[in-house]
């Protein structure tokens, strides 16, 4: 990578987001005008609102019974007390419907003591007003009916009502108070803020060049793909970190003032502003952080639109995303952990609203913004490597879906595209996500089977529509001795390498780790060991590696490059299981199964893989503690038996992949002379 | 400097009807754009690429300009001393390639524009500079060199246009319909500049659907058709072979034999 290069293409797209009219409103306008606008206007409304609240007068509707009880003099005498004023209205029925009374008070019982009823209407504010008024006032009646009956009895009614006697005390400083509000509110505004301010210069760098036929100009020029993704990428973060803090100030200008107005007005003890001093300096970094990540998620969005209008519509998803992700600072019960602090979007809102409780965890802060950063890269370098594909700068776009075009359209044998991976792998994500949890909660290990099946099912029904061969798609042959044994050894040695790195991430992660243990225990219940092998192990492998190492490697060895494709299909198979502390385990397992059946040529080595792993994940779950206590097997392993593992793994896994590749190389050419 | 491509092929899908099938349905069909293509220009000459729409000419001339990658064969550029180079990004540092399609930054001024292209490729400040205001000259542009670039009209743009691709000086052009859409004095404008370049031993690879053009012009022309280049030679040389008196007709003429 040139840095000059980098540079004078970063300079070239600031100055061109600047100087957008669209951009500078975006960016400058909103945040210093609309935010004071909306904070004043919103003041405005509510001081009005009460004003017009404690100005008018409520009507009280009644009927003969409470008025001969004496509640209605009561009121009428006490109604000077207070800065509402109350008229009455008395009726048979309640007149809540026809307006004449905001709220209606009846004797709801004749017999026995009086009991009241206070009708209302909970869907109007003056109706719920004047029923909070009724309520006080009818306390106040009952307690002075109550002293009364006291003094008649010659009691001392303090004592008698309140043997014991109990106050709150609140321990939390007002710094402390302060930033839980502030924890609630800032993380959501801050995400949307820097999601405002990445959209419109990724939308502009991405689709807007293509659309005003710039990009071939840019082309013409002796410009690396890496240099130009990576300007557009810096650009598009300057802009966004900019934004930010531009929504920083206004936000912080307007907290300050409200705050003076406030504590004016209240003589509580001042808030030492200075607290957050380190909260806002760390929330800085998750700013920029953040601001990247925000970034390469809005431009690998955009980068597949041909016109500005298509990339609003493939970016309003990632919104919704991005908004409702970053509401998680409101959800009382999430907390930031090891595990939500690798969920994006997620992490940065959590983490916000913790430093804002004064909460410092060195190790959570370094793993959210790494994890960002990480993430960033990632999405960085696909982008660099689907930018280079030619469909997506001079064809159109995406890649269709065939599943949307008749079948009779289909041309027999065809490989499906990128996006008919992505609309399989969606609706996969459907069945696992809905049907298959709710069969697994309703039916245990048969429902796991039948959410086996509808992935092969799906599977395959899509193969068939688009009219793949199925013998070449799904890699159907008959593998080479050489390969399955292969296959066998690579297996043992990722499986130790998956150890290996598990004991790493339970080091790392104690809890999140034991409760995902529980969870697959939970769902096995009392079933016999064969419906547990058939369940997890048998169909799981058959099934899956139909879906995965099938279809998905199958679409993307025909679109990508080896390497790529080995990848991908490893990582999406692993993102796949749903759960952050599984998916870089899987993934690894997942990129060794997609080199085996790659290099085969047949999927059967990769399901005999599938399911010796998950056999012996059955296996030994369920005979954990018996294993535990028969051969003394220790719950802290030492450190050079990790060591030695690791050396194992890769030995064993090195191994097993050479016997494939040879193997597997010396059986496709002889396949293809047979062709 | 010499360029030259050795059996250029890139394929494109379609939709076609299918016969076979139920009315209206239709077939995705492979077809090449761009069929084993090999041809050689250089030192000081003017080819052009002639043919009817969907020749292949605009694919043939991104692949030379290394802004499409070939399926299978590829571009060379040998200079004056016979060293070759064959990647892409060096290539370009030799190609001023311009299109229809190559629009300009419309927020940028034209001195922008070009010291950000000189930067890329790799000029410093005093050559920039100096380069700059050669080309103004040349072109003509100093009038409106600082305006941003959406205030200029069509013929200020165009030669704003010119001077982007000349800024690194490259010995090899490539130009797709240039002319195309524009009045008599930008399309003079244009020729004379590409006569101009060829007098200073530069080549010039350029498309066109205008045969008035291309006569007077082209010292060698490329006839292409569905991929392939049918007939090559002088304007002379390929109106004697198809008996026709002018370019327009011998284009004719070829086409109608090839169908």
């Amino acid at each position: 990578m040139n840095r000059r290069i980098l540079i004078s293409l970063y300079k070239k797209e600031i100055l061109d987001i600047l100087r957008d009219k669209k951009t500078i409103l975006m960016m400058i306008v909103v945040p210093l005008i609309l935010y004071p606008l909306l904070f004043f206007g919103a003041m405005y409304l509510t001081s009005s609102l009460i004003n017009s609240d404690t100005q008018r007068s409520y009507i009280i509707g009644y009927d003969e019974y409470s008025e001969t009880d004496g509640v209605i003099s009561f009121f009428r005498e006490k109604a000077p007390d207070h800065d509402y004023k109350l008229a009455y209205y008395k009726g048979d029925v309640s007149g809540l419907e026809e307006g004449l009374a905001d709220v209606f008070i009846s004797r709801s019982s004749l017999e026995g003591k009086p009991s009241y009823e206070i009708a209302y209407k909970a869907s109007e504010t003056s109706s719920q007003t004047a029923a909070g008024i009724a309520e006080k006032l009818l306390t106040e009646y009952r307690e002075k009916l109550r002293s009364e009956e006291f003094k008649k009895l010659g009691l001392d009614e303090s004592e008698f009502m309140d043997p014991i006697s109990f106050e709150y005390k609140d321990m939390s400083s007002n710094e402390e108070n302060a930033g839980y509000l502030l924890g609630y509110i800032v993380p959501f505004l801050m995400i949307t803020s820097i999601l405002m301010g990445a959209l419109y210069p990724a939308i502009d760098a991405t689709a807007g060049e293509k659309e005003r036929g710039t990009l071939e100009t840019l082309l013409t020029l002796p410009v690396r793909n890496m240099e130009l993704i990576g300007a557009k990428f810096a650009a598009t973060s300057t802009v966004a970190v900019a934004a930010a803090v531009l929504n920083m100030i206004s936000m912080s200008l307007m907290g300050a003032y409200f705050y003076s107005t406030v504590s004016a007005a209240a003589d509580s003890e001042p808030i030492r502003l200075i607290s957050y001093l380190p909260a806002v300096l760390i929330m800085l970094l998750c700013v920029v952080v953040f601001a990247m990540f925000a970034s390469a998620v809005c431009l690998s969005a955009c980068i597949f639109a041909k016109s500005f209008k298509e990339a609003q519509n493939y970016t309003t998803p990632v919104m919704l995303v991005f908004m409702i992700c970053g509401m998680a600072g409101m959800i009382p019960s999430l907390e930031l952990n090891g595990t939500t602090a690798l969920i994006p979007v997620v992490n940065i809102a959590l983490l916000i609203s913790s430093l804002f409780k004064l909460h410092f965890e060195i190790s959570l802060i370094a793993l959210v913004l790494l994890s960002n950063v990480a993430y960033s890269l990632l999405a960085i370098v696909l982008m660099t490597r689907v930018f280079s594909s030619e469909q997506i700068l001079f064809g159109d776009g995406a890649g269709g879906m065939k599943l949307l075009e008749g079948r009779k359209n289909m041309k027999p044998g065809q490989i499906p595209g990128i996006g008919d991976c992505v609309l399989l792998l969606s609706l996969l994500l459907l069945i696992i996500l809905f049907a298959g949890s709710l069969l697994i909660v309703r039916f245990g290990s048969w429902g796991l089977i039948a959410e086996q099946f509808l992935i092969f099912f799906a599977t395959s029904f899509y193969a068939w529509y688009i009219k793949a061969d199925p013998k070449k798609l799904f890699m159907i042959r008959r593998p080479r001795l050489a390969a399955v044994i292969g296959g066998v050894i690579a297996w043992i040695g990722s499986y130790l390498i998956v150890q290996v790195m598990g004991y790493a991430i339970e080091q790392l992660f104690p809890e999140a780790f034991a409760s995902q243990q529980n969870e697959l225990v939970s769902i096995w219940g009392d079933d016999p060991m064969w419906l547990l092998i058939l369940s997890s192990a048998l169909i799981p492998a058959i099934c899956e590696e139909w879906a995965f190492r099938g279809f998905l490697l199958g679409s993307l060895k025909n679109r990508y490059k080896k390497h790529t494709a080995i990848i991908l299909c490893g990582l999406i198979f692993g993102l796949f299981h749903l759960s952050p502390m599984q998916i870089l385990l899987v993934s690894v397992f997942g990129v060794v199964m997609a080199v085996v059946a790659y290099e085969s040529g047949s999927i059967f080595p990769t399901m005999l893989m599938h399911f010796l792993n998950n056999l012996s994940a059955v296996l030994i779950s369920k005979y954990r503690d018996v294993l535990i206590e028969k051969y003394d097997w220790a719950e802290d392993v030492p450190l050079y038996a990790v060591f030695i593992m690791a050396a194992l793994g890769l030995l064993f896994t090195a191994l097993g992949l050479m016997l494939v590749i040879k193997k597997g190389r010396a059986h496709q050419d002889k396949a293809d002379c047979i062709e | 400097m010499i360029i030259r491509s050795e059996g250029l092929c890139k394929s494109f899908k379609r939709l076609v009807k299918d016969e076979k099938g139920k009315k209206g349905a239709t077939l995705q069909e492979e077809f090449y754009a761009v069929d084993h293509v090999s041809l050689q220009a250089g030192g000081g000459e003017i080819v052009g690429i002639l043919g009817p729409n969907g020749a292949g000419k605009t694919t043939l001339l991104r692949m030379l300009g290394c802004l499409m990658q070939p399926q299978s064969g590829r571009v060379i550029i040998s200079d004056d001393e016979g060293r070759e180079i064959s990647d892409p990004v060096e290539i370009k540092k030799h190609i001023g390639y311009l299109s229809g399609n190559t629009r300009l930054y419309q927020r940028l001024s034209a001195r922008e524009l070009m010291h950000t292209i000189a930067d890329i490729y790799g000029m410093d400040e005093k050559e920039q500079n100096e380069r700059i205001e050669e080309i103004s000259k040349v072109l003509d542009l100093s009038d409106f060199i600082d305006n941003r670039i959406e205030r200029l009209s069509t013929g200020q743009t165009q030669r704003v246009s010119i001077a982007r691709c000349l800024v690194h000086s490259p010995s090899v052009y490539i130009f797709d319909e240039p002319t195309l859409g524009l009045d008599i004095l930008s399309s003079e404008s244009i020729i004379d500049f590409m006569m101009g370049e060829r007098d200073r031993g530069r080549t010039v690879l350029y498309s066109t659907h205008y045969m008035e053009e291309a006569q007077y012009l082209c010292d060698r022309i490329l006839m292409m058709y569905k991929g392939r280049i049918v007939a090559e030679g002088t304007p002379s040389e390929l109106m004697e072979k198809t008996e026709t008196k002018n370019l327009r007709e011998t284009f004719r003429k070829m086409i109608e034999e090839e169908i």
